[in-house]
């Protein structure tokens, strides 16, 4: 089961690090797609933990997925019965899901933390500049100033709407362009041709749209990819994320390098009728979860009838996952973490991490506590996906990066056989439940030991071990003194090794 | 021809054919306006009348009405205080801080360099602090009409600008002779070359052509209708004998300026054209110009062309039959009839109907000055408090301007910006693929991460503002409002839905409520107030790049 990370008796995550891939490819035309939820996607509706379910009909008994019609995926986790699209992927060894993704702190503001997941930035930080902005930044420091080049040609990234994606923004630009039609580079905000009025003012706007369509530095390179390349599947019809899914596979098909397309789809702040009442199948989370998977799945069958489908993975992404406890209005409020997903055959299939454990007394408000920090999903895709040194995804990112197995080198593999990358992480906490004082016992092989407790929240509230300790056993004390009763989450964290486990306090 | 065909010609349509014989599209003539006064009416007065009024501005101006508005427009205003050294060390005399307007150069020719970029930070700032005043509108007017250039001593431009400025909306007539002798105008167009031994008549030439008569159609040989070559010749010879005096000079006890040297003055009768009714000149030495100014000026039809330059400048490109029977002509003659003094004549126009006509309302599309100064001063920018800094803040709004094909002290041609003369293309010369990068590079620049000037990032600063509109924490009232601030026509619903997909993406409307509220109630939460701030940022980005936002 569990893999020896080993290699000349260093573990892996402990040396600089090259790409996984840079041997195969040296050139690299990896695209990088991905796919934004807008709103906070309800992670524990579309990715089930069978084995909580007992729990979580206690919590979120108005909008649970009966449990005959969830799509299983292993014994212990299925997906919501809308996406069996993505999990075809899962079972053909297309599908990395990394549970409970996160960041100490977690702010359940929309903007504030879409702007930490956009910039990377610590919770406590504002950063102006997005983590692939940085990225590209790092290999083009004079962008925009002599861009598109002979060298260059290419829009570096193309956001799918009307403007730019913060994840790409740079100290002086963004490296993104907007794209709504690859036919017609006139950005939707400028309205639909035609709708100008027979006036002055009317013939002046229709020159100026005119015009600034034209005159897109990029406008050859995109019309031209649009023109030579083709789709090759049918996609879902009213389906505005397969429709930005649909071009991109076009661009991709017809040569443009771009290397990173962003898409969105919004409308996950389902706050209320999440499901309708009485009929958890149904709601607008179901119709939004089948619109993502449908238009994953025509996507990668896309780029599979193109054979084109091993230069790209997606990955997609929201601002927070939802609480565990659903509301009146059968809905769910803004919560903590989820889980994400990165799709394509190059991806390590499989799940990271161990589902959430769900009290059997959830208090209001909880969320689920993160086990891996979202800006070591970000590195380790830089670092196997665009082959950043490890270094660099440090100044990057954050300085305390731990690299995740979320890719390998391509592969078709089915899920049975993949790689099991983790080695199970023995820790507990006792007594369990406690009054004011727990232990936590772990074993460690003399890594660098991160060991932290988080409220139901979500916010990490003490940090109980931050260095390197020897191989062995060891026991650390939490002094829960003062605080209030009810559920509390140890993180322990060993190098990339993350997990997270309940305690509750009396 | 009327403006819907003129307007099908300018896009290279064949007029007629299918189309019905349409009616002039605008009536309205130079009779005042009594519709109604409101926020559009307000706005779009200051927003021709000024490089971009603020929000405040326009509310103001909304509620004290049309006349006071106007007459605040026109009111007298201190001449500004003149630029200063902003960061030279090595001029002996002018530390910095000081001004250099009247202080000598000295043998290192490096002190040249500064007191250019001196005049051109001064005017940006001068620009960004007009308050509600026409004065550096008309400026900028006279600026593009007399069109000096290639002239690079800061001390003559500064003494050049100085004397538009305190034209603006005087008499034409006197600031023409004022101009003529003018030493930067003597530079530029060879005036001070022009003698008795070796008549020089590029100033001449343009003084009929472009500064006050026009050239008519092309009578007879030589004969441009208003005035002749020979004209040409004969009042080359009355502008002989001037010079002038101070070019880069390091002798402190010379000011720049001109004389009349007698020497080099033509002294003999000066016989014109039956185009101005065969008038002879008589040697009047140093006031012998003046005399030709007001022999000119007897024409009306000086007075016609500089109310189309100014139509030009404040209303729209196209001038159509309704246009110059019912605006030009009436405004023409209210110029003379007020010994061409700017200001009734301008006060007409801006207060006609035809102005506040809605057809006449959105149709500019903006100069690159009006462009950078609507996206900075609508919405509040600090620039930072030191001089030098901030000097630099504003000179990278002039360099943005010079990318964007409109350099201040320097036209491209005697005729001025291509924009307001160039057949058939007009303001649409300051749009192609060289100047649109530039113009979303700085709006993409103001609106986000600014641009560094010492420790300080000059960019829109949305919250303050935001919470002078009303119900900022309505999202629709939020965007229906920054498209009235922005815009000077409706746009349709699809692009408000749009544009709320940039405020709250994917959201419902009451999460914008929710975390506006939330920002309001944790005003020392900065991560919170940058994140409302981010999302406005993002909202006003959006907006600026739209081809709307081009339009005035």
């Amino acid at each position: 089961m569990s893999l020896p990370i080993l290699l000349n008796g260093f573990r892996l995550s402990a040396m600089p690090r090259r790409s996984l891939f840079s041997t195969l490819n040296t050139d690299n035309d990896r695209v990088l797609v991905i796919i934004q939820l807008n709103g906070g996607n309800d992670g524990l509706n579309m990715l089930i933990p069978l084995d909580q379910y007992d729990n979580l009909a206690n919590a979120r008994l108005n909008i649970l997925i009966p449990e005959v019609e969830i799509l299983n995926m292993t014994d212990t986790l299925g997906f919501h019965p809308q996406m069996s699209g993505v999990l075809d992927l899962y079972n053909n060894a297309k599908l990395n899901i990394i549970q409970s993704v996160g960041y100490p702190e977690q702010n359940r503001s929309h903007f504030r933390s879409t702007d930490i997941w956009t910039s990377g930035s610590p919770a406590d930080e504002s950063w102006t500049t997005g983590w692939l902005g940085r990225y590209f930044e790092s290999n083009h420091a004079e962008f925009p100033e002599g861009y598109p080049n002979e060298e260059f040609p290419h829009p570096f990234a193309i956001t799918m709407g009307s403007i730019v994606s913060e994840t790409c923004q740079g100290s002086a630009a963004n490296f993104s362009m907007t794209l709504n039609d690859p036919f017609s580079l006139t950005p939707l905000t400028q309205g639909a041709p035609g709708d100008v009025p027979e006036t002055p003012y009317g013939e002046e706007l229709e020159f100026l749209r005119t015009t600034i369509a034209q005159s897109n530095a990029y406008a050859e390179t995109i019309t031209e990819a649009a023109e030579t390349g083709a789709n090759r599947v049918d996609y879902p019809e009213g389906n505005r994320l397969g429709e930005q899914l649909k071009n991109v596979a076009l661009l991709i098909s017809g040569g443009l390098q771009t290397k990173v397309y962003v898409v969105s789809i919004g409308g996950f702040d389902t706050h209320a009728n999440q499901v309708e009442a009485g009929k958890p199948l149904v709601g607008e989370h179901s119709t939004l979860l089948q619109n993502l998977s449908e238009a994953i799945a025509a996507f990668q069958a896309d780029l599979q009838a193109q054979s084109l489908e091993q230069r790209v993975i997606g990955m997609t992404f929201s601002e927070f996952g939802r609480q565990i406890r659903s509301n009146d209005s059968f809905g769910t409020d803004h919560g903590s973490a989820a889980p994400l997903m990165v799709f394509g055959p190059c991806v390590n299939p499989g799940v990271l991490g161990d589902n959430p454990e769900i009290p059997d007394q959830v208090e209001p408000q909880s969320g689920i506590p993160m086990q891996f920090d979202f800006r070591d999903v970000y590195g380790s895709v830089l670092m196997d996906w665009f082959e950043v040194a490890e270094e660099e995804v440090r100044t990057l990112l954050h300085n305390d990066f731990q690299y995740m197995p979320v890719l390998q080198p391509c592969s078709t593999v089915s899920a049975q056989e993949a790689i099991r990358f983790e080695q199970e992480i023995e820790a507990e906490a006792f007594p369990n439940p406690f009054r004011n004082w727990a232990t936590i016992r772990f074993r460690s092989e003399g890594e660098w030991v991160r060991l932290s407790i988080f409220n139901a929240l979500g916010n990490e509230i003490r940090v109980l071990s931050n260095r390197r300790l020897p191989a062995g056993q060891h026991e650390v004390k939490f002094d829960g003194h003062g605080l209030p009763a009810g559920n509390y989450y140890f993180r322990l964290q060993l190098d990339g090794r993350q997990k997270t486990k309940r305690m509750l306090k009396l | 021809m009327d403006r819907r065909a003129t307007i099908a010609t300018l896009l290279g349509r064949k007029p007629g054919a299918a189309q019905p014989v349409a009616a002039p599209l605008v009536n309205s003539g130079l009779e005042p306006y009594s519709g109604p006064w409101g926020y559009e009416q307000a706005a779009h007065l200051l927003r021709r009348s000024m490089f971009a009024p603020t929000y405040e501005q326009i509310k103001t101006a909304e509620g004290q009405g049309m006349n006071s508005t106007i007459e605040q427009l026109f009111a007298p205003v201190p001449a500004p205080a003149p630029p200063l050294n902003h960061f030279y060390q090595d001029d002996p005399l002018v530390p910095v801080g000081q001004t250099w307007v009247d202080a000598p150069y000295y043998d290192d020719v490096n002190a040249r360099g500064y007191r250019r970029q001196s005049l051109r930070a001064w005017t940006m700032e001068l620009l960004f602090n007009e308050g509600v005043s026409i004065r550096e509108k008309l400026t900028l007017f006279w600026h593009n009409h007399f069109a000096v250039s290639n002239v690079n001593d800061a001390k003559y431009l500064y003494k050049h600008i100085s004397l538009l400025r305190k034209y603006a909306w005087g008499n034409f007539r006197e600031l023409v002779k004022e101009v003529t002798i003018d030493p930067a105008m003597l530079q530029f167009l060879n005036g001070n070359q022009n003698s008795q031994n070796a008549p020089n008549e590029n100033f001449a030439r343009e003084l009929l052509e472009l500064f006050t008569i026009g050239k008519g159609p092309l009578a007879d040989s030589g004969d441009y209708t208003h005035y002749t070559e020979e004209d040409i010749r004969q009042m080359a010879r009355v502008l002989t004998g001037w010079r002038d005096v101070g070019l880069f000079s390091t002798n402190p006890d010379v000011e720049v300026g001109s004389v009349f040297l007698p020497f080099r003055h033509d002294t003999g009768a000066k016989q014109l054209s039956h185009r101005f009714d065969n008038t002879v000149i008589n040697d009047l030495g140093d006031q012998e110009y003046a005399h030709l100014i007001d022999v000119i000026f007897q024409k009306d039809e000086v007075a016609r062309f500089i109310c189309r330059k100014l139509y030009r400048w404040f209303i729209y490109y196209v001038i159509d039959e309704n246009a110059e029977q019912n605006v030009i002509q009436p405004m023409a003659q209210m110029l003379v009839d007020n010994d061409y003094e700017i200001r009734p004549a301008l006060e007409a126009l801006l207060s006609s109907a035809h102005f506040f006509d809605m057809l006449n309302v959105g149709p500019m599309i903006k100069n690159p000055l009006d462009f950078i100064l609507s996206s900075i001063k609508t919405f509040g920018v600090e620039f930072p408090p030191g001089l030098g800094a901030r000097y630099n803040a504003y000179l990278r709004l002039f360099s943005s301007s010079v990318l964007q094909q409109m350099e201040y002290y320097a036209p491209p041609q005697v005729a001025g910006w291509k924009a307001y003369y160039q057949e058939p293309q007009y303001y649409r010369t300051w749009i192609n693929a060289t100047t649109l990068p530039v113009r979303m590079l700085i709006t993409d620049t103001i609106t986000t991460s600014g641009f560094p000037a010492g420790d300080f990032r000059v960019r829109i600063a949305p919250l303050a503002f935001v919470e002078t509109i009303e119900n900022p924490n309505d999202p629709n009232a939020l965007i229906e409002e920054f498209v009235r601030i922005l815009f000077p026509q409706p746009i349709t619903d699809d692009q408000k839905a749009a544009l709320k997909e940039v405020l709250i993406p994917g959201l419902p409307d009451f999460e914008w409520t929710v975390e506006y509220n939330l920002y309001l109630a944790n005003p020392d939460d900065e991560e919170l107030a940058e994140a409302v701030a981010t999302k406005l940022r993002q909202l006003l980005q959006a907006m600026l790049s739209m081809p709307e936002f081009y339009l005035s």
